[in-house]
């Protein structure tokens, strides 16, 4: 029997079928966890945002819709919003996250054997990667630690046209990279 | 359509407002130009793309295990199973096992001091009945009228000016626990008034009885006893045992 996929589970997940829920724990919380320990540098903090993410998945799935796109894009776009609320919670400073650890599978660049999916998501990580630094750091702070262009130039001391001009580079060429699908 | 130099402000913030990361001011005016031009719509969603992206190109890494099992402690079916249960220690159970022991105690003494009451009670009762028979024999006026019945034998000692007798009866029979004796005084006109409830006590080959009456001795005529139901009767409805005439 084949499994249910994403939107059928979030369906029964909003009408408070726990087993349902497990199974998208199961299925994402690898890919959940990565984002906060990512944005929150602290394996702790990390683990108590992928908590607070999975219940709000929990208590909002009823709002889930398919006009909002795969239900792991919502998913992490939530986690996203928990992580940096807790971020700006803890008065941290914004750091370059060292937590990425990734396996040499994910080091790899995908051939033939890789799902189009996954192959498409690390395709994008190897191209973030291959940034030079100015550029990845833009990135890293305004994605990751929910910086303005304003805030980047104060905490980098580096003139509000150039953040935007290194941002406006490093955007266009994920776009070659990565491209349009 | 705006031409290529009117386009070039807005198109340069794009990327910037899809990683949203562009301040505010610049967002409004962005989002304004936006509801009319549908190439910067085009661009707007070729980055959401990239953002979008962004969110799953973190390699995975697995929480630990522990966190799956404190998230279904949050789930309603957990929460209702941990409500309702209470666990008991072993220093809980203990000291309610004291607390049950102490009290059947408690209640055991309280029953044994109640039955040692009573005994006391009947025990008096009987010392004083036997005193005033005592009494009653040493006095010239008491008569001495005997018990003419088959199977029971005894005396009542009868004074009729002081209202006093005292009932001494052989050989009565233990009755059930639903049953007791009933004495009766008799008028002339036949009507019965209750003078004693009693039941023989099953150490001793006697029973001794006082006979009471609010009225003198003299104004009855006999003294019955019958078999009652417990507790007694107002008039009599059960077997007759013996009669005395006065």
């Amino acid at each position: 029997m084949a499994e249910p996929d994403d939107k059928e589970l979030i369906q029964q997940v909003a009408g408070g079928n726990e087993r349902a829920f497990l199974a998208l724990y199961d299925r994402y919380a690898a890919q959940v966890h990565a984002l906060t320990l990512h944005i929150l540098s602290d394996p702790m903090l990390a683990e108590e945002a992928t908590q607070d993410t999975f219940l709000k998945l929990w208590s909002r799935a009823r709002l889930y819709s398919a006009e909002r796109g795969p239900v792991l894009v919502w998913l992490l776009t939530i986690t996203r919003r928990t992580a940096l609320d807790r971020l700006r919670l803890e008065a941290r400073r914004p750091t370059l996250s060292t937590a990425d650890d990734p396996d040499d599978f994910w080091r790899v660049i995908p051939d033939s054997k890789t799902t189009s999916e996954e192959s498409r998501w690390r395709t994008l990580y190897l191209a973030v990667q291959s940034l030079t630094p100015d550029y990845r750091q833009v990135i890293e702070l305004a994605y990751y630690q929910g910086l303005s262009q304003s805030e980047i130039a104060e905490e980098l001391g580096w003139p509000l046209g150039t953040v935007k001009t290194r941002m406006r580079s490093a955007m266009e060429q994920l776009r070659r990279v990565w491209g349009n699908p | 359509m705006p031409s290529d130099s009117e386009h070039r402000p807005f198109i340069e913030n794009i990327s910037a407002y899809a990683l949203g990361t562009l301040d505010a001011e610049e967002s409004s005016v962005l989002e304004a130009h936006l509801q009319t031009c549908a190439s910067c719509r085009d661009e707007l969603a070729a980055y959401r793309q990239i953002s979008g992206g962004l969110l799953m190109a973190i390699p995975p890494k697995a929480p630990p295990e522990s966190l799956r099992q404190r998230l279904r402690q949050h789930l309603p079916s957990a929460q209702k199973s941990n409500h309702p249960r209470r666990t008991w220690s072993f220093n809980q159970l203990a000291l309610g096992f004291a607390v049950v022991v102490l009290l059947a105690l408690n209640l055991f003494s309280l029953f044994q001091m109640q039955s040692y009451q009573y005994q006391q009670a009947k025990l008096t009762r009987e010392i004083q009945t036997s005193q005033i028979a005592l009494a009653m024999l040493a006095y010239p006026g008491t008569q001495s009228l005997a018990i003419n019945a088959p199977s029971v034998s005894g005396a009542l000692l009868l004074d009729k000016d002081r209202s006093i007798a005292v009932l001494i009866v052989w050989n009565l029979p233990q009755l059930k626990n639903s049953q007791t004796y009933q004495a009766w005084l008799v008028n002339p006109q036949g009507e019965r008034t209750s003078a004693a409830i009693f039941d023989p006590d099953p150490d001793l080959p006697f029973t001794s009885v006082s006979i009471t009456s609010t009225s003198e001795l003299s104004v009855f005529s006999s003294l019955g006893v019958t078999v009652e139901p417990a507790g007694g009767s107002k008039q009599p409805t059960g077997q007759r045992i013996f009669r005395i005439d006065f």
